[in-house]
């Protein structure tokens, strides 16, 4: 009795002394709401708990992007590939890399913490497509990541020291994580990597002051489940049927609701498990709190072309209607409405797609091309757009007040041919036999258009894909990088290069910009690597090297 | 055709356990398909990659087959080892793609065992490759474990310690020990914080493990608490749970008992069951296997007569002091007491209950490679009297393991029955 007393009295003192620093800069839920308006702080993954990638700063702009240049850079000491996006919060910037997180000083770019994530050295084996990690997620004095080998981490935002740690599941069996979290009603959410191994997806929800899982939801229904009827094999392909959810989904506080994609089904040899495949290629709307499943929408139903519908889903209004807006792997640029997830538009938003001819607005399916049915009859194929999509991870960004989207995009083919897999834990698992169909000219795209029409409004052609991010501006700019490292400005009208600039290695990271002290900055990560450069095979980068740093631009008079 | 011819060799393969290949095309296409399931997407398709960040294996010299096998299987640098995923066969065939050069320069293929098969790890290799901190074995032992165990200003002393220790030098290595404390939380039992303390990795191993069948399988589904231990980190709070994972068991080496203990003036008769001890004043260990035992199985009068007192080193004390004459306790309370007082009036009988716990020593089920050395190790020690020995010097009365090596569920049945 003694003793329990005494503790009672203990963890009341220490809950008191955390708490009182802590209400002066903690990022309330309230603060993430609002992130977007406050240009002094980026406290969600994409500008926004809508990631838009949009900023309403416009000190950087047309007249003056010419004299651009480097405010400071910071070494991530790190040679794979950099995705991360950068946090800000409070004078301090957050950002990891697949083995440390690191917060910096906004003003000088000088180290205020670094903290080492440790793996167990066979991980990357089950990283399919780059040791990488795509950043932090902020909340209430802490700061949240996963690590490749399927762990949950928080730390305290002021020191670097790690609060708590989960392991989410064993990464033998294929499981990684890469996804920077998200934080929504007060819950932690993060989703599973390992499409190609043979996993069975789910998207989890944490407690962040504790580290407790709160629910799991899996992708894959198990038999008896809603959605097991769109497994027909009879057998066991669900348990292995993957259905990833590798990128952080957004939020809509009002409705609620969080908004995610999962990746393809698993093996990518379709006939091997007919019907849809429900929730693999799919857009989730689930109750944060619960993870419960609100709605959800196939974008390609029995994919065989690993089509992943992982990428962002963006928040717009159209004609006064709520709506997200995902740039899909498969070619197609959905649009469905966020309340009820009905589907209000999927032009094509690349020039070449021979798997379907659209998507019937009425049935929401694709209506497929013989290409796709040959593919599941395990006849050789040639698929256009390729399994790296009409776009890859690479995050858009959507301008409200244009009504234009900026995508980079792939012209990359298949060639194509379903096998029998074979499944072994932590190997490949892909059940397809498969090439590259390079075109003639450019492979890869920066594309403005117009997301209901999909219509063209310009574009820049580029040899070698580009992998980065995109940042919009209301100065009028539109910001990327391209894989041999130069970091460039366009202008949004007329897609013309009005600024670039060297920074030494690949880019394949994300933009983003905000203010200190009046200033606009902004801040990219290279460091080239990740999924185009390993499974591509492209000569032409061997002269570009390895090593990734943070780079902060800013006018200069 | 020749992927059809492929595919039967490949089942040939795994029927004969050898490669036999009718023809280059299909060997080399086994190879390629090889290659692309482990190694392409960081060398690139066709051994093409920009050789920035990963090594261009086209410039891998033909002439080194050994190497190739080496690096590959134990892992070079940033590239992880694939010895314990790759067949031997696949090795080969991974060869044979690195050498024709991706098929451009063909070669014969060469399975010749220039280079010797992978050899596996020997046991002592396997068990050590599993340790949390490599070169050093770390034990978990409770902090106040009485004659099994006891934290000194440097090292221990204890019969779990002693194991631990002998364990430690048959791997040839150190041992380091976590000190670990029960919380005594309301929902935390002792087993369940073993399991938190492995699943954790505070350590690798945990000696003094009961075996009887719910500490084998109960728990691992769900979540517990952990201990505090020596080093715990400050932010690991109370709250703090961890996910438990299948742990699993060496063969016992020591077996936990009961025993009669009697002030030394007091024992006229020879003792064959409780009952035995009727019309001795008879001290009830309150809540513990021991005083439920001697309430059932002793006889009525004895219980109507019998003091019922807190378990725990008072309980002997107690007896000491004359406020009873005889109790069933279990042999190891007896011995910890002996050690703390040296002059005692309380002794101990040759009588053992029959129901009993066989100690032995717990690690996660995904590091049973330990088990390998270990078994072997506490059956040669068993045999030549090293536990004897090591009991001995811990003044802790020894019992063999005895079998069944796990107790099976109790039930009141059982607990009436067993005399
Ligand atoms: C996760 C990425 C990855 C995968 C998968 C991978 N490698 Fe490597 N490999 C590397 C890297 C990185 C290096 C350079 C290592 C260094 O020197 O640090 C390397 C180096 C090598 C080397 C040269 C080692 C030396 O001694 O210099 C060989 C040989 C090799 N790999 C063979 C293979 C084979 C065969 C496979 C398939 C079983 C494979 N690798 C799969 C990343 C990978």
């Amino acid at each position: 009795m003694i003793k329990k007393f005494a503790w009672g009295a203990f963890a009341a003192a220490v809950a008191f002394s955390f708490v009182t620093p802590q209400t002066a800069s903690a990022q309330s839920a309230q603060d993430l709401i609002n992130d977007g308006s406050d240009p002094t702080s980026i406290l969600t993954y994409g500008m926004g708990y809508g990631q838009t990638r949009h900023s309403a700063m416009n000190a950087i702009n047309l007249d003056n992007v010419s004299r651009l240049r480097p405010e400071w850079t910071y070494s991530l000491a790190d040679s794979r590939g950099q995705e991360t996006f950068p946090m800000i919060h409070d004078g301090k910037m957050y950002v990891t890399t697949h083995a440390a997180t690191m917060a910096l000083d906004l003003a000088t770019g000088m180290q205020v913490w670094k903290t080492i994530v440790e793996y167990p050295a066979e991980t990357p084996r089950v990283a399919c497509c780059g040791i990488v990690n795509r950043g932090v997620a902020l909340y209430e004095g802490k700061v949240f990541r996963t690590t490749l080998d399927a762990h949950v981490v928080a730390l305290d935002a002021a020191t670097g020291a790690e609060v708590w740690r989960t392991k989410s599941i064993d990464f033998k069996d294929g499981y990684s994580m890469t996804v920077a979290p998200l934080i929504a009603d007060g819950v932690l959410i993060t989703g599973i990597s390992g499409g190609e191994y043979g996993i069975r997806g789910y998207i989890e929800g944490y407690d962040p002051n504790t580290g407790e899982r709160l629910w799991r939801t899996y992708t894959i229904p198990a038999p008896g489940e809603p959605g097991s009827e769109t497994w027909k094999d009879g057998g066991d392909a669900w348990k292995r049927g993957g259905g990833p959810a590798w990128l952080t989904g957004s939020y809509d506080a009002e409705l609620n609701t969080v908004y995610w994609g999962t990746g393809n089904p698993s093996s990518w040899n379709a006939g091997l498990r007919p019907g849809d495949n429900l929730y693999a290629s799919s857009i989730l709307a689930l109750d944060p709190k619960t993870g419960a499943m609100k709605w959800h929408y196939q974008t390609t139903p029995n994919d065989p072309f690993d089509y992943d519908t992982t990428n962002e889903l963006v928040h717009a209004e159209i004609d006064g209607r709520k709506v997200i807006m995902q740039a899909n792997r498969n070619g197609f640029f959905y649009i469905l409405d966020r309340e009820t997830g009905e589907l209000v538009a999927a032009p094509k938003f690349i020039d070449k797609v021979n798997w379907a001819d659209s998507i019937d607005l009425t049935t929401g399916r694709p209506v497929e091309t013989e290409v796709a049915t040959k593919a599941r009859a395990g006849e050789e194929v040639n698929y256009w757009p390729s399994a790296l999509g009409g776009k890859n991870w690479s995050p858009m960004a959507y301008n409200p007040n244009t009504n234009t989207v900026f995508a980079n995009t792939n012209v990359i083919g298949m060639n194509y041919k379903a096998v029998e897999p074979q499944y072994r834990p932590g190997v490949f698992y892909f059940g397809a036999e498969f090439s590259w169909d390079w075109p003639e000219g450019d492979r890869g795209e920066l594309r403005a258009f117009d997301p209901v029409t999909g219509e063209l409004k310009w574009k820049d052609g580029v040899a070698i894909p580009r992998y980065s991010g995109v940042l919009s501006t209301d100065g009028g700019l539109v910001f990327t990088g391209n894989m041999t490292g130069d970091f460039e400005a366009f202008n949004a009208e007329t897609g013309e290069k009005v600024w670039s600039y060297n920074t030494g290695s690949g880019i394949v990271g994300q933009p983003v910009t905000w203010e200190r002290d009046g200033k606009q900055y902004v801040t990219i990560a290279n460091g080239v690597g990740a999924v185009y450069t390993l499974f591509s095979g492209d000569e032409r980068l061997a002269s570009v090297p390895t090593g990734g740093n943070i780079w902060t631009f800013s006018v200069v008079e | 055709m020749i992927a059809r011819t492929a595919r039967i060799l490949c089942a040939m393969l795994v029927l004969f356990g050898a490669p036999v290949f009718a023809d280059d095309a299909a060997i080399f296409k086994k190879a390629e398909s090889t290659y692309k399931m482990f190694c392409a997407h960081c060398h690139g398709p066709k051994m093409v990659n920009p050789g920035t960040s990963s090594f261009d294996l086209r410039k891998w010299p033909k002439d080194n087959k050994e190497g190739f096998a080496t690096s590959v299987l134990k892992g070079k640098g940033d590239m992880p080892a694939w010895g314990d995923i790759l067949l031997p066969e696949e090795l080969d065939l991974l060869w044979h793609y690195v050498k024709t050069r991706a098929g451009k320069e063909p070669e014969p293929f060469d399975s010749s065992q220039a280079v010797p098969p992978p050899q596996k790890d020997t046991p002592i290799e396997q068990a050590k490759a599993q340790l949390k901190t490599p070169g050093t074995l770390t034990a978990c032992l409770a902090k106040n474990g009485g004659v099994m165990s006891s934290r000194r200003a440097t090292g221990g002393a204890g019969m779990d310690y002693e194991v631990a220790a002998a364990l430690a030098a048959e791997l040839d290595m150190p041992l380091d020990v976590r000190w670990f404390e029960s919380e005594q939380e309301e929902e935390s039992t002792p087993i369940r914080e073993i399991y938190a303390l492995l699943a954790y990795e505070v350590c690798d191993i945990v000696p003094g493990f009961a075996l009887y069948e719910t500490s084998l399988s109960a728990f691992y589904q769900t979540r517990a608490a952990l201990p505090r231990w020596d080093t715990k980190p400050d932010h690991l709070g109370m709250e703090f749970q961890v996910d438990l994972e299948p742990i699993s068991v060496t063969d016992p080496y020591a077996r936990m008992e009961m025993g009669v203990v009697y002030r030394t003036a007091d024992l006229d008769r020879s003792i064959e069951k409780i009952a035995d001890m009727e019309g001795l004043k008879i001290g009830v260990e309150q809540g513990t296997l021991a005083g439920v035992l001697t309430l059932r199985q002793g006889t009525e009068a004895m219980a109507l007569d019998a003091v019922t007192l807190n378990p725990g080193p008072d309980f002997l004390w107690e007896m000491e002091q004359g406020s009873f004459d005889a109790a069933l306790v279990t042999v190891g309370a007896y011995d910890f007491h002996k050690k703390q007082n040296f002059i005692s009036t309380l002794a101990l009988d040759e009588y053992r209950h029959p129901l009993g716990f066989n100690i032995s020593v717990a690690m996660l089920g995904r590091k049973k490679a330990m088990r390998d050395v270990f078994d072997p190790a506490i059956a040669r020690m068993i045999e030549d009297g090293t536990l004897q020995d090591l009991a001995d010097k811990s003044q802790y009365t020894y019992a063999k393991p005895r079998q069944p090596w796990v107790q099976a569920h109790l039930t009141m049945q059982t607990i009436i029955s067993m005399r």
